[in-house]
């Protein structure tokens, strides 16, 4: 595709789940990237949610999904003959990237040197959990070992709880997005000088800025950030803070916050619903004219005065009630629009079907649909995480079945005889 | 242009106008900056980056000029404070974007359209300019004016709903998680895009990426259950449906400054060859002996009784001891590090990953290296983060070329601000 900022490029992909997110995001800004899979599959073929729920290689929405505008070839590239035939690919290819142990591909002589030896402005982009070098090197990783080892995991949840995962694998999406950026930055370099260079990234660094401030917050003052639930940072329930229900779900407030209308602005509208209850008359007026983000602080005072701040707790906590109990008479959907259209800090807590049916990523075409004959069907993709306006995302094909390309690549484009072809899939190498 | 240019790296000669704050803007504009492009921060003390103001401070010191959350996505770049109410702010700014090949900012659409720096307005300035937008909600639609940042685009976007466990309300990961690699990753990935079409055709370009989009992506396959499935996903804690057991376990608690330390190491057994390396490693106790256990769909079945033991066991060891056997063993298996472990970690010591900057107000404190490593170019945090304003005069004079008495007028007329 002309219009494509990576048409001219070449990728083997022979990556794993910490690494396919990468390629997925160069394919779909239009490299031509062949994804190399054993002859037994990529074991991401076995991974759910599946079509219909039929578990099948065939049917994974996780790898349809990560394998977006790829072509697919199987190759056992550990016996001889496979590994000569990945060596032709790789004379004709800009970028590899892999997810193997450190060593491995050194040890098969296909690492970056024996790559460069192939092809000298190679690009070798290596993801793994902990890099290629370093005394965790050839630590074992999976998405949940990285997310604990970076420092995120340890920010995430409740006192009472373990530490939260996050849900949909996102230290392999983590380490993907650093991988392909710095593929990238790799790429610019060659467009530059001519050189290729070996490309390493380590889930564990690719995510360690995934702390937010717990890093620095040591490096400073030696205190430890961990998990604190629900109330977040806050020691008490402050009214239009946080997490409430609503009539269907919930939704995140955030009043009060700079920028934003004041709680006498929801006030009025609890009222003008006849749902404000007694917050119109006094204390609750007062302290609701006074309630933004600086009077959190001047609770902090108060502390000197316990019947005082005893009293004003118990007025917060009223607040607090008639708040929620208006919450709760509402839709999610109501709040969350309504809410941001009187510039209150309300934010819907979106399960997967609430986003599907998203007034905003609907309005803008935000889904993809792509056909997949061999299911007779049409299924509903995430859509573009970046809208480039000369050189579009796009979902340029369905994802590849097992050895879809094989012809494609290694007859048309090798120069392989069919009979060859068949040779080599008799012994197992294709 | 050599007090600050870089050469050889792959950015070199690279010029950025980083008008962008808090988290998805700087982290991806610090990172052009640590692979060469010289990068200049536009703030004002008229509309301060938010996290200037925020903890953490190094002990005994307060300003704008020492938050370490602020430092640390700001490295690397020089600082010009401009202020855009002014005519003659608006002007340098215009100066500044025809000097730049890259225009950043996450401000939203209503005061970027105020301010004149949509895309038709930039490439008058600079004909092949590649201008990136990072609005919440994208420049159109019904939406577009809403209010928000990480706090709230987390649950918008979804992972709310789905981290944690299904017995807690939906309280996210606790921190503004899509500010700090999701969204500024995706951005530079696209940025890097638009600079090789630029080198082929000559030709800048436009990109937009609403932060909704950028940040929802990720979780295509709990969107396509949806849509294919119409299966509605939400929180299923530390357990996924093809390993088991799969989750952090707690260790022996530690202590800390004199109280005690809850430790956890993740666990994660995928195959049924990993399982009977996690039981010979916990010195094959008679329970794990069971055929209930010998398989998968059976582990998933008996998965709390499962989960139960295990803890029996890692309650007796340190975190980095039941790590170290289970590595050891072939178990994918770590410690839910904290901040202490993490700038303490002897792997990443090794690899130098966090860097430290003498900053002349903070201190020489920690940021967070390169998050990702190139053999022949590798990323360089040149310098701390910039003090408010530090490099008005350097910026003045080197890019804008003005004279000293102009800038003199500027400082006057309140623009340098």
């Amino acid at each position: 595709m002309a219009d494509a900022a990576l048409s001219d490029i070449r990728v083997l992909d022979l990556a794993g789940e910490v690494g396919v997110y990468a390629t997925k995001l160069l394919a779909d800004l239009g490299a031509d990237v062949i994804r190399i899979e054993p002859p037994d599959g990529d074991p991401a073929r076995n991974v759910g949610p599946f079509y219909h729920d039929e578990p099948s290689p065939a049917r994974s929405l996780y790898f349809f999904n990560l394998n977006t505008s790829k072509r697919g070839i199987t190759l056992d590239i550990t016996k001889p003959e496979g590994r000569a035939i990945f060596e032709r690919l790789a004379a004709t290819a800009d970028v590899v990237v892999e997810t193997f142990h450190p060593g491995f591909l050194d040890g098969m002589g296909l690492g970056y040197d024996g790559l460069a030896k192939i092809k000298p402005d190679m690009i070798l982009t290596s993801v793994t959990g902990f890099g290629q070098d370093g005394p965790h090197a050839q630590y074992r990783w999976s998405d949940i070992v990285g997310v604990a080892m970076s420092g995120m995991m340890t920010l995430a949840g409740d006192k009472a709880d373990p530490p939260n995962m996050p849900y949909g694998q996102q230290g392999y999406i983590g380490a993907g997005i650093q991988a392909a950026a710095g593929t990238m930055m790799a790429l610019v370099h060659r467009d530059n000088t001519g050189e290729g260079q070996h490309v390493d990234v380590s889930m564990q660094e690719a995510l360690s800025i995934n702390q937010e401030t717990a890093m620095q917050t040591f490096d400073m003052t030696k205190a430890i950030r961990t998990r604190t639930g629900a109330r977040g940072l806050l020691p008490i329930d402050i009214p239009g803070i946080g997490v409430y229900d609503c009539s269907d779900g919930q939704v995140f407030a955030y009043l009060g916050t700079p920028g934003g209308a004041p709680w006498t602005a929801m006030l009025a509208w609890m009222t003008s619903q006849g749902l404000a209850e007694d917050l119109n008359e006094p204390p609750y007026a007062d302290t609701i004219g006074q309630l933004n983000m600086r009077f959190l602080t001047g609770l902090i005072q108060l502390a000197a005065d316990p019947p005082k701040l005893q009293e004003m707790l118990k007025t917060l906590a009223h607040i607090y009630e008639v708040f929620a109990r208006f919450c709760k008479s509402m839709s999610k959907w109501t709040l969350y629009e309504e809410g941001q259209r009187q510039r209150l800090m309300f934010g819907i807590v979106s399960t997967p079907e609430d986003l599907v049916r998203n007034p905003q990523l609907t309005y803008r075409n935000w889904l993809q649909d792509v056909r997949h004959d061999e299911l007779d069907a049409t299924l509903r993709y995430a859509g573009p995480p970046y809208r480039l306006s000369e050189t579009p995302w796009a979902i340029r094909r369905r994802a590849p079945l097992p050895g879809e390309h094989n012809v494609e690549v290694y007859v048309d484009e090798l120069g392989l005889s069919p009979q060859e072809l068949d040779a080599l899939r008799a012994r197992g190498v294709v | 242009m050599s007090a600050f240019g870089t050469q050889g790296q792959p950015l070199s000669g690279i010029n950025v106008a980083d008008f962008s704050w808090f988290g998805a803007g700087p982290i991806c504009a610090e990172n052009l900056a640590t692979f060469g492009a010289t990068v200049v921060r536009v703030e004002s003390e008229a509309h301060l980056d938010g996290l200037r103001g925020v903890a953490p401070f190094p002990p005994g010191k307060t300003g704008y000029n020492v938050s370490g959350y602020f430092n640390n996505y700001n490295a690397g770049k020089l600082d010009l404070t401009l202020n855009l109410g002014t005519a003659r702010g608006k002007q340098l700014a215009e100066k500044l974007i025809a000097w730049a090949d890259i225009f950043l900012t996450n401000f939203t659409p209503r005061i970027i359209e105020r301010w004149g720096l949509l895309y038709d307005e930039l490439v008058k300035l600079r004909p092949d300019i590649i201008a990136v937008y990072q609005p919440m909600q994208g420049y159109d639609g019904p939406h577009r004016d809403f209010m928000g940042f990480g706090a709230v685009l987390s649950p918008i976007t979804g992972y709310n709903e789905l981290c944690g466990f299904p017995n807690r309300p939906p309280m996210g990961l606790g921190t503004n998680y899509p500010d700090y690699v999701i969204n500024p990753g995706h951005t530079l990935v696209a940025i890097l895009a638009a600079l090789r079409h630029r080198k082929k055709t000559g030709r800048g370009q436009r990109i937009e990426l609403a932060q909704i989009e950028s940040s929802v992506a990720p979780l295509a396959p709990a969107l396509m259950d949806c849509t294919v499935n119409g299966r509605v996903e939400t929180r299923a804690g530390n357990r996924l449906p093809h390993a088991a057991p799969h989750g952090a376990f707690r260790c022996k608690d530690n202590e800390w400054n004199g109280q005690p330390e809850d430790r956890w190491c993740a666990i994660a057994v995928f195959d049924d060859a990993q399982w009977r390396a996690l039981v010979e490693a916990m010195g094959s106790p008679a329970w794990a002996d069971d055929a209930r256990f010998a398989s998968l769909p059976g582990r998933k079945q008996h998965e709390d009784e499962i989960e139960a033991k295990i803890t029996e066991w890692t309650r007796e060891h340190a975190a980095e001891e039941v790590m170290a056997l289970l590595q050891a063993s072939g178990v994918p298996a770590g410690v839910v590090a904290n901040a202490r472990d993490m700038l303490e970690d002897e792997h990443l010591k090794a690899r130098r990953y966090y860097v430290y900057l003498d900053h002349p107000e903070a201190g020489r404190t920690a940021y967070d290296g390169p998050p990702f490593r190139l053999s022949k170019t590798p990323g360089v945090l040149r310098s701390p983060a910039p003090l408010l304003g530090q490099h008005n005069e350097l910026v003045c004079k080197e890019i804008l070329g003005m004279t000293d008495d102009e800038i003199a007028e500027a400082l006057i007329e309140q623009a340098l601000y």
